[in-house]
């Protein structure tokens, strides 16, 4: 087949391989881009049988990709990813690839049915080939650190406590650990708010103290009581973390829960009176001192107040020791459930108490301390036993010095014992 | 746009692809030396995203599969896939290169040589009916399991011509499932051609 000055002038400048064999397989046109490749000059092919010059071309395909072509009147094509190249063609572009040889694709059309012959165009695919290689180790390590990620994740479902959050406080997932926890079923977490699991023991503030922080954008963890599905009583240290979406904008929450309930509980153990339930003596020294700090921030005065429970020992005497206790416990129910949620009270020991009331004034604490003693003079105790209490009770200021303040009251108590019981003395 | 045909529209591409596939056995035979029959026990017109339950339904889940893609551009463009069990392209690269044992470049060259005259000869009628031309692509093939074949690419086409074909190569069996895939625009030439020989059937 006669190929014309200009076909072969356009053909030679293209930067891809162009041959035109006959019908008898010889090669009747050799583009410059093949003579520059192969060293082949068109001189040493024209005329030629290619099989002749290129032994390791397998004929047999090759002469049935070329009958395809002519029979479907459509291109065949050969395996862009074979290993052989139908043309051998060593790379001459420094690359940091391995492939050595050039990745051909090939495809073969027919280009004058009358004379069979056909026009073989050879693409360099090799950047594409090496891109793919590589690709195709990534896909493999991404898939690796996927089922890596899957395992990770299966173990996180089953021993950690989460769950993800929307911005409205919904919950979207939870893990399986979580649910365990709580005693709920997956399917009847989804879709509820996340204040569910709260309890009421959660002081006022603190939610809007955490929402404040996590709609900001910042992590919030705290201590917080949550309550299970049968209304068990839980502590856990919660921690909320903020998730961001590809823009930055924020997306859900995390939230991590650790079981802290055995660490609260023997906490409250040091902190209580095993009777009465109410603070121990160690919690209101500590308290107490601490507030002698905050108490030099402010110029309003606080009351120190000492509650001693008249004829104790006679009660215990004629009644016995149950009833003494049942009366220590009525009268320090009393005394907690009457105080503001600032003010504080504890068992001193035997059949004593103290309070603390915060910013009061002088006839403030008397005017408590008056209402407490009715309350407990008219209160129900065991056996038909009525019993009155005595109050010793002073101010402390910025300048007082905590022992001293503490003997005033207890002077005050002294005084209020001598003076007959059942009454209020302030110093 | 809805994809689905109606009954009297699926008929006559049946009848269409029983044609393209007469000629593809005959190519077949001619160009392969050989053997046998092709048969299209189900032709059928489906959505491209219940693609995946559909290979699911004829496929396992733990085999290797031979997927041959070949793209075709034009007024009828689209893409067409070539699924073929590992154990089917071994019997046809058996057959093509008349050997016993044989290479990884022969299976993959023998898988791309059934592909692609399937696809040339099936778009090539397809396009034929409908007065367009089409370009034919140089097809790509890939190793993987059935839950691979339909991708992100895959899902782009919106509707999918299902030919489930076997094709008797001497005594042995092998099984291909030819899927092709087209846009709207081109599913509605097709539409509109069925529609147009029902008439001519009818008038």
């Amino acid at each position: 087949m006669e190929v014309s000055k200009d076909i072969e002038t356009l053909l030679d400048t293209l930067e891809s391989g162009h041959i035109i064999l006959d019908g008898d397989y010889k090669v009747t046109f050799w583009n410059r881009w093949l003579c520059i490749n192969t060293q082949i000059d068109k001189r040493d092919i024209l005329g030629k049988d290619l099989f002749e010059i290129f032994p390791s071309i397998d004929a047999a395909i090759l002469k049935r990709k070329i009958a395809t072509s002519f029979l479907l009147s459509t291109p065949t094509f050969y395996d862009s990813n074979r290993k052989e190249p139908l043309i051998p063609i060593k790379r001459n572009k420094v690359t940091s690839g391995s492939l050595e040889m050039m990745q051909q694709q090939v495809t073969i059309s027919p280009c004058n049915m009358e004379q069979k012959a056909v026009m073989i165009n050879i693409y360099d695919i090799s950047e594409v080939h090496e891109a793919k290689i590589l690709l195709a180790r990534q896909m493999k390590k991404v898939k690796a650190l996927n089922t890596l990620l899957e395992s990770q994740q299966d173990l996180i479902d089953k021993n950690i406590i989460m769950a993800r959050v929307s911005l409205d406080g919904t919950m979207v997932d939870v893990s399986s650990k979580l649910c365990n926890f709580f005693g709920y079923e997956k399917e009847e977490l989804l879709g509820e708010k996340i204040s569910l699991l709260g309890s009421s023991k959660i002081p006022e503030g603190i939610f809007s103290e955490l929402w404040s922080r996590v709609l900001g954008g910042e992590s919030w963890s705290g201590e917080l009581a949550n309550l299970t599905k049968k209304h068990e009583l839980k502590w856990v240290l919660l921690k909320i973390d903020p998730v961001f979406d590809g823009d930055g904008k924020l997306k859900e929450f995390s939230a991590f829960y650790s079981d802290i309930t055995n660490k609260k509980l023997l906490e409250e153990l040091y902190i209580r009176d095993p009777l009465t339930k109410i603070y121990n003596r160690a919690h209101f020294d500590k308290h107490f001192n601490s507030l002698f700090g905050d108490q030099r921030k402010t110029s309003t005065p606080s009351a120190l107040v000492i509650i001693d429970i008249d004829h104790f020992k006679k009660i215990n005497d004629t009644y016995g020791h149950q009833t003494g206790d049942e009366a220590l416990i009525v009268v320090a129910s009393i005394l907690e459930h009457s105080i503001r949620s600032e003010d504080m009270v504890a068992r001193w020991g035997g059949e004593e108490f103290v309070m603390l009331l915060k910013n009061v004034s002088k006839d403030e604490a008397i005017e408590i301390a008056q209402k407490l003693r009715s309350k407990i003079k008219e209160a129900n105790f065991a056996s038909s036993l009525t019993l009155t209490c005595s109050f010793g009770l002073t101010l402390f200021g910025s300048s007082d010095d905590p022992i001293e303040s503490f003997k005033r009251a207890d002077d005050a108590l002294y005084e209020a014992k001598n003076g007959g019981r059942d009454r209020v003395v302030f110093k | 746009m809805s994809f689905a045909f109606n009954e009297d529209q699926l008929d006559i591409l049946r009848e269409v692809m029983n044609i393209s596939l007469g000629e593809t056995t005959a190519n077949i035979a001619q160009l392969l030396g050989a053997f046998g029959t092709m048969h299209i026990p189900e032709v059928d017109i489906i959505s491209s995203k219940d693609l995946q339950a559909f290979i699911g339904r004829d496929l396992s889940p733990k085999e290797d599969y031979h997927v041959t893609k070949q793209l075709f551009s034009g007024h009828f463009g689209g893409e067409v896939i070539f699924i073929i069990s590992k154990e089917s392209s071994l019997n046809l690269a058996k057959n093509m290169f008349q050997a016993p044992t044989t290479t990884e470049d022969e299976i993959n060259d023998s898988v791309m040589e059934l592909t692609n005259i399937v696809t040339s000869t099936i778009v090539s009628r397809l396009a034929a009916e409908l007065d367009v031309t089409v370009q034919f692509f140089a097809p790509t093939s890939a190793i993987m399991k059935c839950v691979e074949i339909v991708d992100e690419e895959v899902l782009s086409y919106s509707t999918v011509i299902v030919l489930k074909t076997i094709v008797d190569f001497q005594d042995e069996n092998i099984v291909g499932n030819i899927f092709v895939l087209t846009k709207d625009e081109a599913i509605q030439k097709l539409k509109d051609l069925l529609d147009k020989k029902l008439e001519e059937l009818f008038a």
